[in-house]
């Protein structure tokens, strides 16, 4: 029942705001009962660990689809991330309309929720459409160029054609969609190559991978701060998810078939996203450039095959939802204050706004791998599978960026937080008790996981064992 | 999976974990509670490192035990078990005599930079918050050379390579200091990556990052893999202990506050190269190209160093090539498997640098932040602390006999490169005494000597850009008026260290049956090696004869008579006539500037502003979304949130079940 609460609270929440009549705007009020939800949702998913809902089934012809919801392994992870970063971006959060975009907040929360939660392909893929809805509509009512909301969705909706085609084939073939986390999927015939790349498809849209990522710098860029944390702390997260419990679960032989391509474009990636970011003067293109070039990591490591790769691959999904949101949420904080995200124009607030600085810092330098923060726990655990796997190249290609990482997020951090006070900059007030809140446990959880990421490396739900010994299988072809 | 060696005794050692965590609980506090501290702050970070000092003192016993059973690599120290990230990534604390001799220098002679640092730091607005970096300091380099494995060895690497951008950027208000931490960051993570690369190639060998298990399989690696696994720990020392080509960003790291100089970029974080290739040094001897290419690195370093010491007229700059090049000593020593000669230089040197960094900065204190030697002069009357605290370093780095504490280690050194096989590094090494010994006394001849030249215009002393020569370039900012604070916190420090500035080399002294080589017995490899051919007094004299020819150039260009009254004159004809090539410091900037930062500026300009809207966006808009219908798709959705919802839906459902009906159709 708990999972079942984790989806339907926020939705339920989000449609009821929405409906209450415009004239009783209340920005606080609405932030308020937005925190509230958070909290709850929060509260829920600590105790939604290994918990599961399942009505079944509730499409039996032509294939069985379950209503079926489980906190299971990497998901359970995955909604506890989403939980924290939703709250902290509600929490101090200030836009105009703000009811309506809180509305759109929850309605962003449940429906990620059912994603990740999703036990069975066709909610999966539902919940992926069902998704992009609250960040077009965050795009198009809040966003600097509706243009932006439009390249977000035909690009993602395409995607999520592609996993609806695909699920709706799965089930053909397979005869149900209930099998997220099953280890007994085997899937054959002439169309699973189709279903293969239907999936691949989109989830190398959603993540994204070079040459499908360039509807993600403008939006990340133009969506409003609090929304974008939680799209690239999390639903971007959507697609590394699909490929580790559908294609890597279900179509190993097909994704490791693919495993070169793969790696190549997360490569590419890589540095393509790192080398770009060094040059922009938008705050938040940098961070989207940055998220191009970390994800790109992920990717490889995925396809990689090997279990300790695997490992890091979840603890960096975690650190890099982590590190992104609180650099979207700081950045916003900064860009609230002096209503410009140029490093042009941008330059000294350290002096004033220390607290401020302390936070871009500590998120900046998770963000560059620091040893003793959580985004360096990914890299080198990543990168020591992906060694022992035996693609030496890859490797020494995939530490270059770690280097243009140093560099391009300490010239964000400098430009924004160094340097002389720039004259003609409204530098206002320093980090208020609520922003400070709000960052709190994501710095909190940065530092933990980065000191001892045990316990996201020691669970053994069967999720995470049957990717794991599937990976086993596919070391030894 | 193999065994699982650990080195040194198992055990709880309360002393350790409260030496390693005091500095941090310190940086803690002082970071949190700075406003509410005011000036107690330098009181509680000096506290809480003289009480790390006394419990690494307390740990010296345990340090220093054998121990029984056999199966790990070395046979000697203590260990701690912390926890495990995950099965090959196991963390624990190791003291033995190679990390005990590390953490007495960084509590010791860290504790009195701390106290050194009250007074230098006094009036400063973030008092507080440079006693957190520097206690911050502290933990992290402990944090290292405690750690018993690579990755927290890696840690340690990565938060000294942070504190140190923190503290050369410490007055983040001066674009110089910003830049410089910057440079000084990314080429340290350089020298991260290079190390990270080595742990894959342990992981790959051994399933673990423990030094035990690497070590204790070093003579079954793969020649080729080994060389690389030691290249890459390499790159990693290189770029931590500023040996070439990873050098430029010490001298430009003088822009932090002289006492971070002292004890980051001279005492302690820059010889973290040395403590890793000495903590490796079963790797290293099993290879002799590592050794080879280390060697010759480090004897490179050395000179050039040196070279580039005699062209500078920032007392800090100066300071920083000497450290460069001395580091250079220690690296050849290691490298070449001399790890006492080089871990020795590293003690006495640790000393006598911190002592010429703590007196340079009671002459920059005196002086407002001035920092060229070429306005000082004449000090001699006005500071005679400072000239004895300075002359007494000089003496010890320069190596004359039996007076100072350098002359003993460089010695081991020198004469360890001839034993272990290498005449030509043995000959630069000698070379290297002559020309420090040269530019040393240049520093102190033109800062002492002669009159005081503060008041005359820096153009007729060939200053061309006062604000970039590192002359009082922050003076401005500092020259309120404020009391100081009592100039003995400052003189007491640099007295205490005079001592073993000029007497702790004598614990080297007695080859075989001296304490040092006691302490070191079990610490590193000992092969046989053949008689060198020339013997260590015949060195010694050498490097002597070599010592008094550069100090008599020294004296008879800055020394004698017409030197000091024609000063003026002398200094801009120097400044004037400085080869480019010196005042470029070879080129290595520019080239790293060429090749590396503009290549991939370029790339990213070039993929950000063409590549991308044009050629990825262009055609995916021209091949998939470029029809007409798209137009009025879109205008027609420009209209009321909760329409659009539903019809959006709607679409979405109607194709699923299009393509539902189809695939159906394809499954019979």
């Amino acid at each position: 029942m708990i999972v079942l609460a984790l989806v339907l609270l926020p939705i339920l929440a989000g449609i009821i705001m929405l409906l209450i009549p415009a004239r009783e705007e209340n920005p606080v009020l609405a932030k308020g009962a937005g925190t509230v939800i958070a909290l709850i949702e929060f509260a829920l998913a600590l105790g939604a660990r290994d918990s599961e809902f399942s009505l079944r089934p509730w499409l039996s012809r032509p294939f069985e689809s379950s209503f079926h919801f489980g906190a299971t392994g990497i998901s359970f992870w995955i909604v506890l991330l989403l939980a924290v970063v939703t709250f902290s971006a509600i929490l101090a959060m200030s836009v105009p309309r703000q009811r309506q975009f809180v509305a759109q907040m929850l309605l962003l929360e449940g429906t990620m929720m059912g994603v990740f939660l999703a036990k069975d392909l066709l909610l999966f893929a539902l919940f992926w459409d069902l998704m992009l809805l609250p960040v077009f509509f965050g795009l198009l009512g809040w966003g600097e160029h509706p243009a932006t909301a439009w390249r977000y969705f035909i690009y993602n909706f395409a995607g999520g054609l592609a996993l609806l085609l695909a699920t709706a084939t799965f089930g053909v073939l397979f005869g149900s969609t209930d099998v997220i986390g099953r280890t007994d999927v085997h899937v054959v015939g002439s169309w699973v190559p189709w279903i293969f790349i239907g999936f691949a498809f989109a989830f190398l849209v959603k993540t994204p991978v070079w040459p499908l990522h360039t509807w993600m710098p403008p939006t990340y860029s133009n969506t409003p701060p609090p929304m974008v944390a939680v799209v690239s702390a999390v639903q971007s997260k959507a697609g590394l998810y699909g490929l580790i419990v559908i294609c890597m679960a279900f179509m190993p032989d097909y994704l490791k078939a693919y495993a070169g391509v793969l790696i190549v474009l997360g490569v590419i990636s890589l540095l393509y996203g790192a080398v770009v970011s060094l040059v922009q003067n938008d705050t938040k293109r940098i961070v989207a450039y940055s998220s191009l070039s970390h994800l790109g990591l992920i990717v490889v490591a995925i396809c990689s095959f090997n279990a300790i790769a695997l490992q890091g691959a979840l603890i960096y999904i975690i650190a890099h939802g982590l590190f992104s949101a609180g650099m979207f949420l700081t950045l916003g904080y900064v860009e609230a204050r002096e209503d410009t995200r140029s490093l042009v124009r941008l330059g000294g607030l350290g002096a004033v706004n220390p607290k401020l600085a302390g936070a871009l810092c500590i998120t900046s330098l998770a963000a560059l791998g620091l040893p003793g923060l959580a985004g360096f726990v990914g890299e080198i655990v990543i990168l020591t599978g992906v060694f022992q796997a035996g693609f030496i190249w890859v490797t020494i290609l995939a530490l270059i960026p770690i280097v243009i990482a140093a560099a391009y997020m300490l010239r964000l951090f400098q430009g924004v937080m160094n340097g002389p006070e720039v004259e003609d900059l409204p530098v206002r007030r320093d980090l208020t008790w609520l922003e400070g809140i709000a960052l709190a446990p994501i710095v909190l959880a940065l530092v933990v996981l980065g000191v001892n990421p045990h316990a996201l490396t020691t669970f053994d739900p069967a999720q995470y064992n049957a990717t794991q010994t599937q990976v086993a299988q596919g070391v030894a072809r | 999976m193999p065994v699982h060696h650990v080195m040194g005794n198992e055990g709880n050692y309360p002393y350790l974990l409260a030496l390693w965590l005091l500095p941090l609980a310190g940086a803690i506090v002082n970071w949190a509670f700075g406003p509410q501290l005011k000036s107690a702050a330098g009181a509680l970070g000096s506290a809480a490192i003289g009480v790390a000092f006394v419990a690494t003192v307390l740990m010296w016993g345990a340090a220093t035990q054998s121990v029984p059973s056999t199966g790990g690599v070395n046979l000697v120290g203590a260990h701690q078990t912390l926890f495990s990230w995950l099965p090959g990534f196991d963390f624990g604390l190791l003291m033995d005599p190679l990390s005990l001799l590390w953490a007495l220098i960084i509590t010791g002679v860290g504790f009195l930079i701390h106290v050194y640092s009250i007074g230098y730091m006094d009036g400063d607005n973030a008092f507080a918050r440079f006693f957190a970096y520097m206690n911050f300091f502290v933990f992290a380099m402990l944090t290292l050379v405690l750690s018993d494995n690579f990755v927290g060895l890696l840690i340690g690497w990565g938060l000294v390579g942070l504190a140190s951008y923190f503290l050369i950027g410490f007055w983040f208000f001066k674009p110089s200091a910003v830049a410089a931490a910057r440079k000084a960051f990314v080429l340290n993570v350089v020298g991260d990556v290079g190390i990270m690369f080595a742990i894959f190639m342990i992981f790959a060998s051994v399933h673990s990052t423990g030094f035990g298990d690497a070590f204790a399989f070093a003579g079954s690696y793969n020649t080729g893999w080994l060389f690389a696994i030691c290249l890459t720990l390499f790159i990693g020392a290189a770029a931590k202990s500023a040996q070439i080509p990873l050098q430029t960003w010490l001298p430009d790291a003088m822009e932090g506050p002289t006492p971070v100089s002292a004890l980051i970029h001279a005492a302690t974080m820059v010889t973290a190269g040395v403590y890793l290739i000495a903590r490796c040094a079963p790797l290293w001897s099993q290879n002799q190209d590592a050794q080879m290419l280390v060697g010759v690195i480090g004897a490179l370093t050395a000179l050039l160093g040196a070279i580039l010491g005699c062209a500078q007229w920032d007392i800090k700059r100066i300071l920083a090539y000497s450290t460069m090049s001395q580091i250079g000593y220690m690296i050849m020593g290691v490298g070449v498997g001399a790890y006492e000669g080089g871990v020795a230089h590293f003690f006495t040197h640790a000393f006598f640098k911190a002592q010429l960094f703590l007196g340079s900065g009671i002459i920059i204190h005196a002086l407002n932040n001035e920092q060229d030697v070429r306005r000082m002069g004449g000090l001699i009357k006005t500071m005679p602390f400072a000239f004895v605290a300075m002359l007494t370093g000089v003496i010890a780095i320069s190596g004359i006999p039996y007076l100072g504490s350098g002359f003993f280690s460089k010695d081991l050194v020198i004469q360890g490169a001839l034993q272990h096989g290498h005449p030509w590094l043995y000959a630069i090494a000698l070379i290297t005494a002559g020309i420090t010994a040269y530019y040393m006394c240049r520093m102190l001849f033109v800062t002492f000597l002669g009159q005081y030249r503060g008041n005359v215009d820096p153009s007729d002393l060939g200053i061309r850009h006062p604000e970039l020569a590192g002359t009082s370039a922050h003076a401005a900012e500092h020259d309120e008026v404020h009391a100081h604070a009592p100039a003995w916190l400052m003189n007491v420090p640099v007295g205490i260290l005079i001592v073993p500035t000029v007497l702790i080399g004598w614990l080297m002294f007695g080859g075989e049956n001296s304490p040092w080589a006691h302490f070191f017995a079990q610490q590193f490899p000992h092969p046989a090696l053949p008689a060198a051919p020339i013997s260590e007094t015949l060195t010694a004299v050498i490097a002597f004869a070599l010592v008094i020819v550069g100090i008599a150039i020294a004296w008879a260009r800055y020394g004698v008579a017409p030197a000091q009254q024609n000063a003026v004159e002398r200094l801009r004809q120097e400044s004037v006539r400085m080869p480019a090539v010196l005042t470029n410091a070879f080129y290595f900037d520019y080239a790293i500037d060429w090749l590396f930062v503009r290549t991939s500026q370029l790339l990213g300009t070039l993929f950000g502003r063409f590549l991308d809207p044009q050629v990825i966006d262009g055609a995916v808009r021209e091949t998939a979304f470029s029809a007409q219908w798209l137009g009025t798709l879109v205008r027609s959705f420009q209209t009321g949130l909760l329409r659009t919802y539903a019809f959006l839906l709607v679409i979405g459902a109607t194709c699923f079940m299009v393509y539902y009906a189809v695939a159906m159709g394809a499954a019979k």
